[in-house]
């Protein structure tokens, strides 16, 4: 387990530029996220990381040693990628030993190793299977296990869920937070779906074509985004835009905006930060409403926009379409920085 | 309406396409077999017999062809291997040249094997290009066509085989999961250890089909072996040629034809065998 630093860190494809001149830490034992669209250099920076693509420019150093320069077998890094990539000549105990026999560790040692990583994902059952008679969650569990056998310094790991059908999703996201938190090795995770890193991370990097955009926990990230791109890619939002009106700040259905700065334009509210109230007389319209199970969402219309409600859907009368409604605010929403908009 | 049982449908359905294949195939290899036992033999009607083998392994002309068709069989692929493995790995890589040196090395692809024989007859005969050039330095050129270990013949053989193995090997490298190859490496395999484990293993399908390919050539080479190869032994190919043409010894030849596809079956038997762990494990990607 070490922490690890990229400085000034470059890739260009051709006249292609992947990653923007990029700085990222991460300490010791933390759960870092890489989150972002696809095609935003998200795998071009773990492959950099683990030796398999070489940066334009800049410096990597694990634990404090400089790593850029040395080949992947040199560094030390666990890399789950994206595809699991298992060797399909080799037996589930045979995938997880490879990492133990390049490292010449002494057969019987290496078997216990081997044994207790199948154990850790719980696959003993499976070691003499070969990869293409599991399923793909088996196989996800089985490059986890390989790139944890030989305890790296780091691990890597590429949208490892995002083959993975919904409901096997959730299961193994909770397995991983569970065993990250247990051996706490230090973790770069990349996905492109919010809730997977809001779930895992300690610490979120929101990306956008090559380039951090936002970072921070994710509480704070999802509730006080500082710019629009984060605050939308994070889960569904309202930008809204303030009136000004007698130096006061108001919200498009008349609400005075408590608190507000006096210069920030617009802000970001969350569908379930807006509580909703029936009033023939009142500002909103309801357009549409679809019932999710655990939530409602609402569409409101206003004299100039619509917006997105959410409301818990456990016990609440449905409001129907062409609802008249007022709106209040649940929580004071966070201005979003100028010129982001 | 009478239900077939359903083997018996399926039989039914694989007909034409199965029956054509054996018609085809099948038909003219088992003639040769029932030849060489004496039945339906061309100019023999003595009825069934084992005198064409008892000929064949009776003479010892014909036990050294045998030896040394098997001898052009295995030699000239196990060095074809040798060079084609690693030229495949390397084309695989970008290199500054690398389109010239892909297409120069499709050359001998087209060209027949007659002719390359005859390009290595001029080349490297005595008195030939190779020795003249030679001459001058002092270096006098050992004999490499007509010798006893048919050194010019493997020489030709070798020169027509690479490319083409080089083009099987070549894509069976190239269907490799590349992110398979690159997790060998951040496991700690360096480039040597991942050829051996990794990539020499999932390409093995391509490699071993490449060198069937090349052994079953190989058994059967006549022209080149005639042209450079030793005055004797004369590879099988050769007898069978001068028994059929000569001598009307159709049996004989029918034996020879036999054994040879013999043991090209053993070899594709062990073929088989080699691959089929491979093929079992889904590693044939
Ligand atoms: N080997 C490559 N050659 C050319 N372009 C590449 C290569 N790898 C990635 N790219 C480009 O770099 C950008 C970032 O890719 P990638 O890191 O795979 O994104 P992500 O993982 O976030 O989806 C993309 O525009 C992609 O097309
Ligand atoms: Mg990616």
């Amino acid at each position: 387990m070490a922490e690890l630093s990229l400085t000034s860190i470059r890739k260009t494809f051709g006249d292609a530029t992947a990653v923007e001149t990029l700085d990222l830490s991460i300490a010791n034992g933390e759960f870092l996220t890489l989150l972002g669209p696809s095609g935003c250099g998200k795998t071009t920076i773990l492959r950099m990381i683990a030796g398999i693509a070489m940066p334009d420019a800049g410096e990597i150093r694990i634990g404090g040693r400089r790593v850029d320069g040395l080949p992947p077998e040199g560094r030390n890094v666990g890399l789950v990628f994206q595809s699991y990539a298992l060797f399909p000549h080799m037996t589930v105990a045979a995938n997880v030993g490879f990492g133990l026999k390049m490292r010449k560790v002494p057969r019987r040692e290496a078997e216990d190793r081997i044994a207790a990583a199948l154990d850790l994902v719980d696959l003993g059952r499976f070691a003499a299977r070969y990869p293409r008679e599991l399923s793909g969650g088996q196989q996800q569990r089985v490059a986890l296990a390989r790139a944890l056998v030989t305890e790296p310094d780091l691990l890597l790991l590429d949208e490892p869920l995002s083959n993975l059908d919904a409901k096997l999703r959730d299961q193994l996201r909770e397995d991983l937070r569970r065993l990250q938190e247990r051996l706490r090795v230090t973790t770069l995770y990349v996905t492109h779906d919010q809730s997977e890193a809001m779930a895992l991370s300690d610490r979120i990097l929101v990306m956008r074509a090559g380039r951090i955009v936002e970072e921070g926990a994710p509480e704070a990230l999802y509730r006080r985004p500082r710019t629009r791109f984060a605050a939308e890619f994070l889960g569904q939002t309202n930008v809204v835009r303030l009136i000004r009106r007698d130096g006061m700040a108001m919200l498009p259905w008349g609400e005075a905006m408590p608190d507000a700065q006096s210069d920030s334009a617009y802000v970001s509210i969350r569908p379930e930060d807006i509580a909703l109230r029936p009033d023939p007389h009142g500002p909103g319209r309801i357009t549409a409403c679809t019932f999710l199970g655990p939530t409602v969402e609402y569409r409101v219309e206003l004299a100039e926009r619509s917006l997105r409600v959410r409301q818990t859907g456990s016990g609440t009368v449905l409001l129907t379409e062409g609802t008249g409604v007022a709106l209040s605010l649940l929580v004071t929403p966070h201005p979003l920085a100028e010129g982001m908009a | 309406m009478t239900r077939l049982s359903v083997p018996m449908t399926a039989a039914i359905l694989l007909l034409p396409g199965a029956g054509y294949l054996a018609l085809l195939f099948g038909l003219p290899l088992v003639l040769a077999v029932l030849a060489s036992f004496g039945v339906l033999t061309r100019g023999y009607d003595g009825g069934p017999t084992l005198a064409f083998y008892a000929e064949l392994f009776g003479t010892r002309a014909y036990v050294d062809g045998l030896v040394f068709s098997t001898y052009l069989a295995l030699v000239p692929t196990a060095v074809s291997l040798m060079i084609s493995v690693p030229l495949a790995v390397l084309l695989a890589q970008s290199f500054p040249g690398r389109r010239l040196f892909t297409a120069l090395n499709k050359v001998p692809l087209v060209v027949p094997g007659i002719v390359a024989a005859f390009i290595v007859m001029t080349l490297f005969d005595r008195g030939g290009t190779a020795a003249r050039v030679l001459a001058p330095l002092g270096l006098d050129l050992p004999k490499l066509v007509r010798d006893d270990w048919a050194i010019g013949a493997v020489m030709a053989t070798v020169w027509k085989t690479v490319p083409f193995m080089t083009l099987i090997v070549g894509g069976a490298m190239a269907s490799i999961n590349r992110d398979v190859v690159l997790a060998a490496r951040t496991l700690g395999a360096g480039p040597v250890a991942t050829f051996w484990q990794i990539q020499i293993p999932l390409a093995l399908p391509g490699i071993t089909a490449a060198t069937l390919l090349s052994f079953i050539g190989g058994m059967g080479a006549f022209a080149v072996p005639n042209l450079l190869g030793p005055v004797y032994p004369l590879p099988l190919s050769v007898h069978m040629y001068v028994n059929a043409f000569e001598r009307a010894n159709w049996g004989l030849v029918a034996a020879m034809g036999t054994t040879l596809s013999a043991i090209s079956c053993v070899v594709l038997l062990a073929y088989y065998r080699v691959t089929r762990g491979l093929r079992a494990a889904g590693g044939a990607r």
